[in-house]
């Protein structure tokens, strides 16, 4: 079941709410814990063995480390043995047909492909139970003893299937002591609404333009169609996903959770760093509080950070999927960030706003091409059409067509990836918003009914 | 005072979800939807098996969906907004000039195209005593490509006609509809809000093919010529949902000279004495009353003076293109047996041996024939 559905609105989400408010405070968690496999058992009716295996075993090792008297090389096992057991799912499930596609390729060996379907979330809840193991270890946060409240976190399914990624430590005290609150209930429902329009609204109708865009020959497309092809993709991926994200959030809310932001406008970014700092800051948090910092991070001078760097990109790279182009793209963000941490940012600060904003939004750009498609001839072709390298005119008849009739759509995807001004944000509910919100709702409601083209780019992590 | 604002939109937001629900449980669900010409999902069956295959799941989503209250308005609206941004299209369908609607035509796949006229070429060469003849019809946007939205992209279907007029065996006799209907594109040749030829564009196909056989094809004044209906709002119009339009006008022409005719419908193995299912016109898919919609097989024979009759049978292989031309042929031809390829799915050879068919005519809209696969069942 994804949120942008009309059975997900209109049967589960009332459906859980009764339950929910209805409960007396003490069976909450375990009303979402049943509520959220429910969810997820919906989409995934085999698979959740895996993500109740994964669940099942970090309760017990979060309790195996919080037994005193435990002599650290016994920690030490214990913490290496769930991270073990969670990349096994992980790699098993995701990379296994990859390596073994390679290694056949390689070797000219003939192992058969499993030929797994992906398990939905197993991206998200298995980095999310090493962060609590992790944690644990780390002694930051005590391990859970209820397993009620232990399974309500990993499976909640606000954030289960497309994040963002909760660390343990942020939500812990939340799990036994949240309130609930028609203040956080409306705000709930306005990040919900606006989740929902971003995806349905805008996601959903910039990513048509991509799809047409993407699927002729890149030799027979004129520069500008190529760029606004990717124009497209950049904002239905941001759109797509960021969405989601806010819908996450307002479920959350609708609860009683309060979970960090995944996004902060990263198509206002001023560099690549910046950038990464404002796009799918779960997922860059998790690393660099699992992975970066252990590695030294920055405190072993210049060489070691760009080691630390390529480490980390190599890894979201692949994270995002089990194909060399999410490698080449991670390697790619890896040495601008180098060439950024060695002198571009001080080269940057002396340039003028608009030239570092157009900087990044380039090198932006080229990133999803290399995301976009999977084989080199593709992401090839598809540069060489950019830079005008293919022997067709600037532009033709289609683009001007693409272009008037997305132009209004295209118009408000920029309004809605720009900082806004404080004066404008939203702080106090005026009857404005409140028609404003009903307005997007039940536009969304009605694109949603005549749904023909609805996917959710991240349900492939 | 901050607090009741929220108050509202927390009442607004549940009691909307509540009401849409119970309205979801409460009000009756239908099977067929008129507006959009189809059956809507049924309401699915919770087994193990449906269920660990998550196909309950699916099943169920859409059932939900296609049982919304209110669905005919919420794709209204969406139709409204859509146009509102300035988008050309809904559902692959585009608004275009002189309220006219078309389909998206795009670059057919041409490796296949072959493949399909190379199925036609070989039943030819396996029939080297049947008299071929294949008619290919444009659709509306291949003959109106300046009635499209302003640069709106569109693939030219007389490429695609002359590339099967090049591959296609030269005992085959090819007709261009783009021959036939040019001269005369200034007059109603096709529904505006459907995908099919009015009946004026099938008319004007019958006496194409009536003279290429070297016969005399009936004057339009040998025809009483009824309007029997004026608000079909076609496929075009149930796939796109733009509003406002004006509906077509659907026309019957009735021979003067009165040709008593019998229809089997192999199908349901029923006979009728009507070529015309009037019961059609109350309903969204009026194109259906020429024929009563789509069979596999049918044979329509008519009572014809003896002296007229020039050929005794034909095979017509069609799509649904045929179905306001053959009322027209029936008065030459006493014999006329009629299969859909697309749902027929026994032996053509032996059908026609077993028949004494000799003479075959193809008629298909370019749209059908560069995506539908089924040509090649041919050979079966």
């Amino acid at each position: 079941m994804v949120f942008s559905s009309i059975i997900f609105l209109f049967l589960f989400l009332p459906a859980v709410l009764t339950l929910y408010y209805c409960s007396p405070r003490r069976i909450r968690n375990l009303i979402l814990l049943l509520t959220s496999l429910f969810f997820y058992a919906w989409g995934e009716p085999v698979y959740i063995v895996i993500m109740l295996v994964s669940t099942v075993t970090d309760y017990y090792f979060g309790l195996l480390l919080d037994k005193p008297g435990l002599s650290p090389v016994k920690r030490k096992c214990v913490v290496a043995l769930s991270i073990v057991v969670n990349l096994t799912l992980l790699s098993y499930f995701k990379y296994a047909d990859f390596i073994i596609e390679n290694v056949n390729g390689l070797f000219g060996t003939h192992i058969p492909l499993t030929e797994l379907p992906l398990p939905i979330g197993i991206s998200f809840y298995t980095f999310q139970s090493m962060s609590y193991i992790i944690d644990v270890y780390r002694g930051t946060v005590k391990a859970q003893r209820n397993w009620i409240d232990f399974g309500a976190y990993v499976s909640l399914f606000p954030q289960l299937v497309a994040g963002p990624i909760v660390q343990y430590n942020t939500i812990a005290h939340q799990l036994n002591n949240r309130s609930e609150s028609i203040e956080l209930f409306a705000e709930g429902i306005r990040r919900f609404t606006i989740g929902l329009s971003k995806k349905v609204l805008l996601a959903n109708n910039i990513g048509l333009l991509w799809d047409i865009i993407s699927s002729s020959q890149p030799e027979s497309l004129p520069m500008f169609t190529a760029w606004l092809g990717i124009i497209a993709f950049a904002f239905q991926i941001y759109f797509d996903f960021s969405g989601y994200s806010d819908m996450a959030i307002g479920l959350g809310l609708m609860f009683g959770f309060r979970f960090n932001e995944n996004f902060n406008k990263p198509y206002s970014s001023q560099s690549i760093t910046d950038f990464w700092r404002r796009w799918h800051i779960s997922l860059g948090s998790w690393f660099r509080e699992y992975v970066y910092i252990p590695l030294g991070g920055n405190r072993n001078g210049l060489l070691k950070q760009s080691r630390n760097i390529l480490i980390v990109w190599l890894l979201t790279g692949f994270w995002h999927g089990a194909s060399w182009n999410f490698i080449l793209w991670g390697m790619y963000f890896g040495v601008i960030l180098m060439f950024e941490k060695w002198w571009g940012l001080k080269l940057l600060a002396a340039l003028p706003r608009w030239v570092r904003h157009a900087y990044a939004i380039v090198l932006i750009l080229i990133g999803w091409v290399l995301f976009a498609f999977e084989t080199p001839t593709l992401i090839v072709g598809y540069l060489s059409a950019m830079a005008g390298f293919n022997n067709q005119p600037l532009w033709n008849a289609e683009t001007g067509y693409f272009v008037y009739t997305n132009a209004v759509l295209l118009v408000v995807l920029v309004i809605a990836s720009l900082p806004k001004k404080q004066a404008f944000k939203a702080n106090k509910l005026s009857l404005y918003h409140l028609v404003w919100y009903g307005f997007i709702f039940l536009l969304s409601v009605a694109y949603l009914v005549d749904a023909t083209f609805n996917p959710f780019l991240y349900f492939r992590f | 005072m901050k607090k009741n604002a929220e108050r509202l939109l927390v009442v607004f937001f549940v009691g909307t979800l509540f009401l849409l629900s119970l309205l979801f449980f409460f009000l009756p669900h239908l099977r067929f939807s008129e507006l959009e010409n189809r059956f809507l999902q049924r309401p699915p069956k919770m087994t193990l098996e449906n269920v660990l295959s998550s196909n309950y799941a699916t099943e169920a989503e859409s059932y939900v969906t296609d049982h919304f209250p209110f669905r005919d308005q919420w794709l209204w609206i969406k139709s409204v907004s859509e146009q509102a941004r300035l988008q050309q299209e809904n559902n692959g369908i585009y608004k275009g000039k002189d309220e006219y609607l078309f389909e998206k035509f795009l670059q057919p796949d041409y490796h296949k195209l072959q493949r399909y006229i190379e199925g036609v070429n070989t039943f030819g060469d396996n029939h080297t005593d049947v008299d071929i003849t294949f008619m290919l019809a444009p659709t509306s946007v291949g003959l109106y490509p300046e009635r499209l939205p302003w640069l709106a992209p569109s693939y030219s279907q007389e490429d695609v006609s002359e590339f099967v007029s090049n591959y296609l065996d030269n005992d085959i006799t090819y007709m261009d509809g783009f021959d036939f209907l040019s001269p005369h594109a200034s007059e109603s040749i096709y529904y505006r809000t459907d995908h099919h030829w009015s009946t004026y564009g099938a008319y004007l196909a019958y006496v194409a093919y009536i003279e290429k056989k070297g016969w005399q094809p009936l004057s339009q004044d040998d025809f009483i010529i009824k309007e029997v209906s004026n608000s079909f709002l076609g496929s075009y119009h149930t796939r796109s949902q733009f509003h406002g339009l004006s509906p077509d006008m659907i026309e019957a022409y009735l021979p003067i000279e009165q040709v008593a005719t019998e229809i089997f419908i192999a199908d349901t193995n029923e006979t009728l004495s009507s070529m015309y299912d009037e019961s059609f016109l109350g309903k969204k898919d009026q194109y259906a009353y020429f024929l009563g919609g789509v069979h596999a097989l049918m044979t329509i024979k008519s009572d014809l003076d003896k002296l007229d009759i020039k050929q005794d049978k034909l095979l017509i292989i069609k799509d649904s293109y045929a179905h306001n031309v053959i009322p027209f042929l029936t008065n030459h031809i006493p014999e006329i047996h009629v299969i859909d390829i697309r749902y027929y799915n026994g032996s053509i050879g032996e059908y026609m041996s077993d028949n004494g068919l000799k003479d075959v005519l193809y008629i298909f809209n370019i749209s059908t024939f560069v995506e539908d696969a089924s040509l090649l069942k041919l050979n079966n």
